[in-house]
């Protein structure tokens, strides 16, 4: 029965990745940490975002976490290609870009409550607008070494 | 026959999620809407299972990775490993690129724009062996970076982002700004 249960899964499941295509997709939104953001390690959402969050997110992408666009309606499209590139997990790739708010054109694929995104052109970088810093501080607090905190006093 | 409907309804909705709890040795992390999830799935990356463009070695480590569900085919996004410093699991999964593989971890977040949870992966085994801990980031990291030294965790000795602190600050928005806020946070 185990397997029976198991084969009718997969076909189902199959039948479902079948019938998404990707689609064009042209978005405007934040480039984000997406593990910080929805795992709530670091705080809320808003907090793991922008300047208050930056070094956290190269971090996280210098790991290999996924890459996100945080668009403008709250949905995060997970990057899988940038600029046509697969490697977005090189751990260089997607750091120059950590914090934007960026407009890309690409294809979108929704597979299994997941949004994909393969970045094929980048239209706008208008680098990190949300200078959130002033409201959550430095996120995590440990972002800046202690050797560069006590230089301050 | 009413698991057989069951496991059907799974498959075909979202919104009845089915509870892959049963078994796990997972630890938790208290994270949002974390749910312990252990099962067997095929390792590949997310460009091979969406399009079908599928590099034997998966990007080796360098394309993001996914686990295809056996139960019912779903993919999930593993966007952790167990390390506790910004590692995901990408150069844990790629070695076992293609195979069938078991693993334990939790399914993470519950923002209502996002219909399935990210998995982080604890645990992994293949070929019938012994679960053993996600923790395979740190020896390809070193193995990419060979000059960088020093003490401390890599995330503080990583040569690329290290590069941009020094060129951008900590808050990314320019050095005079960063020392501005950096004095305002730690001065006396």
């Amino acid at each position: 029965m185990k397997k029976l249960i198991a084969a009718v899964g997969f076909a189902l499941g199959g039948a479902v990745a079948a019938a998404s295509e990707g689609e064009p997709i042209e978005v405007t939104g934040e480039i984000i940490d997406t593990w910080c953001y929805y795992s709530g390690v670091m705080g809320g959402p808003e907090a793991v975002t922008g300047s208050a969050h930056h070094t956290c997110a190269m971090w996280c992408a210098a790991g290999g976490i996924p890459v996100g666009i945080l668009a403008e309606d709250g949905t995060v499209h997970m990057v899988v290609k940038w600029e046509g590139d697969a490697d977005v997990a090189d751990g260089v790739a997607l750091l120059d870009v950590q914090s934007h708010t960026i407009t890309a054109k690409g294809t979108a694929y929704e597979r299994d409550g997941i949004n994909y995104i393969f970045v094929e052109e980048v239209l706008e970088d208008r680098g990190i607008e949300n200078a959130n810093h002033e409201d959550f501080g430095f996120v995590p607090p440990f972002t800046v070494p202690k050797a560069v905190r006590e230089a301050q006093k | 026959m009413k698991r057989l409907i069951l496991a059907a309804a799974m498959a075909a909705s979202p919104a009845l999620a089915a509870d892959f709890s049963e078994g796990s040795k997972a630890k938790s992390w208290n994270l949002t809407g974390q749910e312990f999830a252990t099962f067997d799935a095929k390792a590949t990356d997310a460009i091979c299972a969406l399009t079908g463009d599928c590099p034997a070695d998966c990007g080796a480590g360098k394309r993001q990775m996914v686990l295809v569900r056996e139960a019912d085919g779903k993919i999930v996004l593993a966007a952790k490993n167990t390390q506790a410093g910004f590692q995901g699991a990408t150069w844990d999964l790629a070695p076992l690129c293609g195979k069938t593989v078991k693993v334990d971890g939790l399914m993470v977040g519950d923002d209502p724009k996002l219909e399935s949870k990210l998995y982080q992966v604890q645990l992994i085994g293949a070929d019938g062996g012994d679960l053993k801990k996600a923790k395979g980031f740190t020896g390809p990291w070193k193995a990419r970076n060979p000059d960088a030294g020093g003490k401390g965790p890599w995330f503080r000795r990583d040569p690329h982002v290290q590069k941009r602190i020094d060129e951008t600050g900590f808050l990314g928005l320019g050095l005079e700004i960063d020392a501005e806020f950096l004095q305002e946070e730690y001065g006396e």
